[in-house]
Formats: C-alpha cells, sequence, structure tokens
C-alpha cells in the first residue's frame, strides 16, 4: 500500500505539490490526472526517492520514502517521462545493466522475460539508438520490470506515441497487473486515465482536487454533456446528470448541439474552468 | 556502505569507451594536445635546453603523462556524468537503484581512472619512442594512478555541481588548464616568482609533478605524496557526499 501524506514541494516561489494526501491500494492501478505543471512528475519523483519534500511524507510498504530510501528503491520500478535508456547501448546491455545494479538473480533468464513481454527479445542486440520512440518506451517498461516491483510507477508512459502503440502499451500495463502489481500511473490523456485506472486522483496547480474511480468522478459533475459553438465561435459545454435534461436542454437550443457521454477531461473543465491536453 | 554496486556502473563506462574506442576519433582527442605540447616545447624548443642536468624531453614526457592523465580523468568523468545527470537522464538510475552513494562514486572514478591511464599510456609509448632517458618506475606508475583517481574524483564533483554543460567547461578553464600549465608539466615550480609559488602548491597537480620524477621517495617527494593522498581523500568523500545529497 501507498500512502502521501500531506506532501508539499516547492521550487523557489513556486508551490509544484501543495499539502496532498492519498491511499494507493494493493494490486490498484491509479492515476494521477492533471495538466502539464499540475504536479504530477513531482509527486513521482518524491515517492520514488529521486527528490525529497519539504514537508509531507510518502509510505510505501511500510517503509518511509525518506527515512528509507534503500528499502524503498529494492521495491520499485520506475519508467521516467524522459527517455533515460543508454542509447548507444544494445537493448539487452541497458536490462543487464539495470538488473546488475538491483541485484538482480538469474538476470539473463529474467532479461529474456522482460524484453520477450515487450516483442523486443528479437532486437536485443540493437543499439538503442536505432529505435523508433514506440520501441523504447517499451525498452523502458521491459527494464522497469526485469526487477519484478510490487510497485510500478509509470510517469507518462505514451506520451509521443500513436494510438496503435499506445493500445499495446496499454495491454502490457493491464498484464502487469493480472500479476498483482500495484501501478501508479501519471497522465494528462484522458482516454489513458479511463481505459486503465481504478481510481484516478485529479491534480491541479499541484493540489489534487477529486479522488474517485472515473465512473464516479463522471456521475459527480454529470454523465451527459450537450456540445454547441456560441455567436463568438467558442465552443460551450452544459453537463447534465440525465439523459432526460440533455435532450431537453438540446430540443430547446436555438444553435445546432450534440449530445455525448461526459469524460474526465470534463470534470477537470468543471473543477478548474481548464482543459487538461 | 560500499557493495559491489560500483562494477556494474563500471561495466556499462567500459562498454561506452569500448564503443568510442572503435572511432578513430576519441583515439586522436585522447593524443592530440600532449602530442601538439611535445612537438613545439619538446621536439622544437626542447633540444636547445637542458634541465636538472638531462635533456628537456626526458623532463617533459613524465609532465605530459601527468597532465595527460590529469585531463582524461577529470574531463570524461565531469563531462559525461554531467550530460548523464542533466541531459541524457541516465545518472537517476544509479540513485534509484539500491546501492550506496560510495558505489556510485567508486564505479565513476575507476571508469575515469581507465581512461586516464589509457590516454597516458599512448604518450607513455611516445615518450620510451623520442626520449632514450624516459624509464617507469615503480613510483612513477604508483602516481600515475593516485593522480588519475584524485582527477576522477574531482571530476565527479564537477559533473554533480556544474549547472550545465557549458559550465564544466568554465570549472576546466579556472582550475584544469592552469594546472596543466603551472605545475610544473613545463618547467620546474622553482623557477616561478615566490609570489605565485603558495597559488602553485596548492594545486594538485604540481605534487604529482614533484614525485612523478622522482627515482626514489625523499622527504619532498614524501610531502607530496601525503598532499596528493589527503586531495584524493577529500575529494572522494565530497564527491559521495554530494551524490548522497542528491535530490531534484
Amino acid at each position: 500500500m501507498i500512502e502521501v501524506i500531506g506532501l508539499t514541494k516547492n521550487y523557489g516561489s513556486i508551490r509544484a505539490v501543495d499539502n496532498v494526501f492519498f491511499k494507493i491500494n494493493r494490486g490498484e492501478i491509479f492515476g494521477l490526472l492533471g495538466p502539464n505543471g499540475a504536479g504530477k512528475t513531482t509527486t513521482i519523483k518524491i515517492l520514488t526517492t529521486l527528490s525529497r519534500p519539504d514537508s509531507g511524507r510518502c509510505v510505501i510498504d511500510g517503509f518511509d520514502v525518506i527515512e528509507n530510501p534503500f528499502e524503498i528503491k529494492k521495491r520499485i520500478g520506475v519508467v521516467p517521462q524522459e527517455n533515460n535508456l543508454d542509447r548507444e547501448l544494445t537493448a539487452y546491455e541497458n536490462l543487464l545493466i539495470y538488473g546488475m545494479l538491483h541485484g538482480v538473480k538469474d538476470n539473463k533468464n529474467k532479461i529474456r522475460k522482460s524484453l520477450e513481454m515487450v516483442d523486443l527479445w528479437d532486437r536485443r542486440d540493437s543499439v538503442v539508438s536505432g529505435f523508433s520512440g514506440g520501441m523504447q518506451r517499451r525498452l523502458l517498461l521491459s527494464r522497469s520490470l526485469l526487477t519484478e516491483p510490487s510497485v510500478l510507477f509509470l510517469d507518462e508512459p505514451s506520451i509521443g506515441l500513436d494510438p496503435q502503440i499506445r493500445r499495446q502499451m496499454w495491454d502490457v500495463i493491464r498484464k502487469i497487473r493480472i500479476e498483482g502489481r500495484t501501478v501508479v500511473i501519471t497522465t494528462h490523456y484522458i482516454e489513458e486515465a479511463e481505459a486503465l485506472c481504478d481510481r484516478v486522483g485529479v491534480l491541479s496547480k499541484g493540489r489534487l482536487i477529486a479522488l474517485d474511480n472515473p465512473q464516479n468522478l463522471k456521475a459527480t459533475v454529470g454523465e451527459y454533456v450537450v456540445e454547441g459553438v456560441n455567436g463568438d465561435g467558442k465552443i460551450v459545454q452544459h453537463i447534465y446528470k440525465s439523459r432526460d435534461e440533455a435532450h431537453k436542454f438540446a430540443e430547446e437550443s436555438e444553435t445546432p448541439v450534440t449530445i455525448r457521454k461526459s469524460n474526465l477531461e470534463d470534470v477537470f473543465i468543471k473543477l478548474t474552468g481548464e482543459r487538461i491536453e | 556502505m560500499i557493495t559491489s554496486g560500483w562494477y556494474p556502473i563500471f561495466l556499462r563506462e567500459m562498454l561506452l569507451f569500448r564503443r568510442k574506442l572503435l572511432r578513430l576519433g576519441y583515439l586522436f582527442s585522447a593524443m592530440v594536445v600532449p602530442i601538439i605540447y611535445l612537438i613545439a616545447f619538446g621536439l622544437g624548443l626542447g633540444r636547445s635546453v637542458k634541465i636538472e642536468g638531462s635533456d628537456y624531453l626526458t623532463f617533459l614526457i613524465p609532465g605530459l603523462v601527468a597532465m595527460s592523465s590529469m585531463n582524461n580523468s577529470y574531463t570524461w568523468v565531469a563531462s559525461a556524468l554531467n550530460l548523464n545527470r542533466l541531459y541524457f537522464k541516465t545518472f537517476q538510475i544509479f540513485v534509484q537503484a539500491p546501492i550506496s552513494p560510495s558505489s556510485i562514486m567508486i564505479g565513476e572514478v575507476l571508469a575515469g581512472m581507465v581512461k586516464g591511464v589509457f590516454a597516458s599510456s599512448l604518450i607513455i609509448i611516445i615518450g620510451f619512442l623520442t626520449s632514450p632517458g624516459f624509464s617507469l618506475t615503480p613510483i612513477f606508475i604508483t602516481i600515475l594512478f593516485l593522480n588519475c583517481f584524485l582527477f576522477a574524483n574531482l571530476g565527479v564533483i564537477t559533473g554533480m555541481l556544474a549547472k550545465s554543460h557549458e559550465d564544466t567547461a568554465t570549472y576546466s578553464n579556472f582550475f584544469i588548464m592552469p594546472m596543466a600549465f603551472f605545475s610544473g608539466t613545463f618547467f620546474p615550480v622553482d623557477k616561478v616568482p615566490f609570489f605565485i609559488k603558495p597559488i602553485i602548491y596548492v594545486m594538485p597537480l604540481t605534487h604529482t609533478n614533484i614525485v612523478i620524477r622522482k627515482a626514489s621517495v625523499d622527504s619532498e617527494g614524501l610531502i607530496s605524496l601525503f598532499v596528493l593522498i589527503a586531495y584524493a581523500i577529500m575529494f572522494f568523500v565530497y564527491g559521495s557526499m554530494l551524490i548522497k545529497k542528491y535530490n531534484e
């Protein structure tokens, strides 16, 4: 289990994370959703021992991140937002070094298993700089799984990937979950949060403004969105809790409108007045 | 706590180094500066100069070896670590691994030493080819390794402190470049004006140049040896501390 208690982090005068509290259950896929600069990556950096908070605590599997980082490092896998593979080394060498750093026993077999999981075993001896963006993201995921971590942190795992590769990545993440691991994902892709996450924490300007499963989050603001364009050419949205209310508004509207199901972007707009993507 | 966590860091650097060696540009860049100095000062100016009773090349070659070991141990570590920390983010893999800061330090420093010893070996070969008076003594070899160790440690410190890759060049211009010229590489330090001497004796390379030219360790050599060891320990401890306090 992961527990974040009153986490705060400042960079100079900017408060990147502002008194954030949440709990993540074992085996859960938990998403941190928010636009760039919302504090998602800073929260992940603190949880993965790269950054120290100014105040607050984080506990993973009973170990405090600040007081016992060594135990935390043994339990976590990280896919960072920025690709930190050694581009001049081969896929195999990247995993070999990583496995040795983490004291992985039976390293060679586990490297094979990890590379096969993301369909990269046949490219094991290729230098990473020759890989496409999607292959490098898959290799990052494979590397993070090599240590068989109980908690996996994925910071914007599908950023920059085309939709097809993104869906392949989601399939791998779902497989990881089946193995019983806890997965923490940061994303600003609404579709990704809705497709993968059991619960989503919505971050805005460093603050956690909502936390629930995607269905409940949508239900609280309304499940039906009536969308149209006003006289200034701007998109105008009205969110309703029932289909009948939405239809009634659409029928009475003087301009053409469409009705659709709400998504987490609508939740974010309702809560902050801003867009995520 | 020091664990065997240093080995994957060292291995990674060696795998990268092996690929660099296959490029001719790397070998050339490691050798070009000392060879220019050797030709300009040793084979040009040096033909008409005698120092401490022997020909100038016999004096110059150990100095060039010390300079080359300093430059290569320091520069490759400082530059690679800084780039890995700020741009490629591969340093973060080490920090997030369950290994001690000292292990990271040892892995980086040993890799820097290999690069320093490699570049120095090229100068040593040239020394044997051009200077009949040049010889390798146990003191020479010991000091060569100590010098590489010391400056690789300093490289880690620079790599950790520099806020941008351009900053590493600034550090080099202020500390490494003056040391190369004023620490007894090209002329004995007793020839410099007395008011500069205190600064010169603070520079670690001065002490390397003092000991590396000695056939046996006398009292002057012993003091310099202790100074080098003290610097090496100090730099190692400070570098490990910087890694321990790493915070994004």
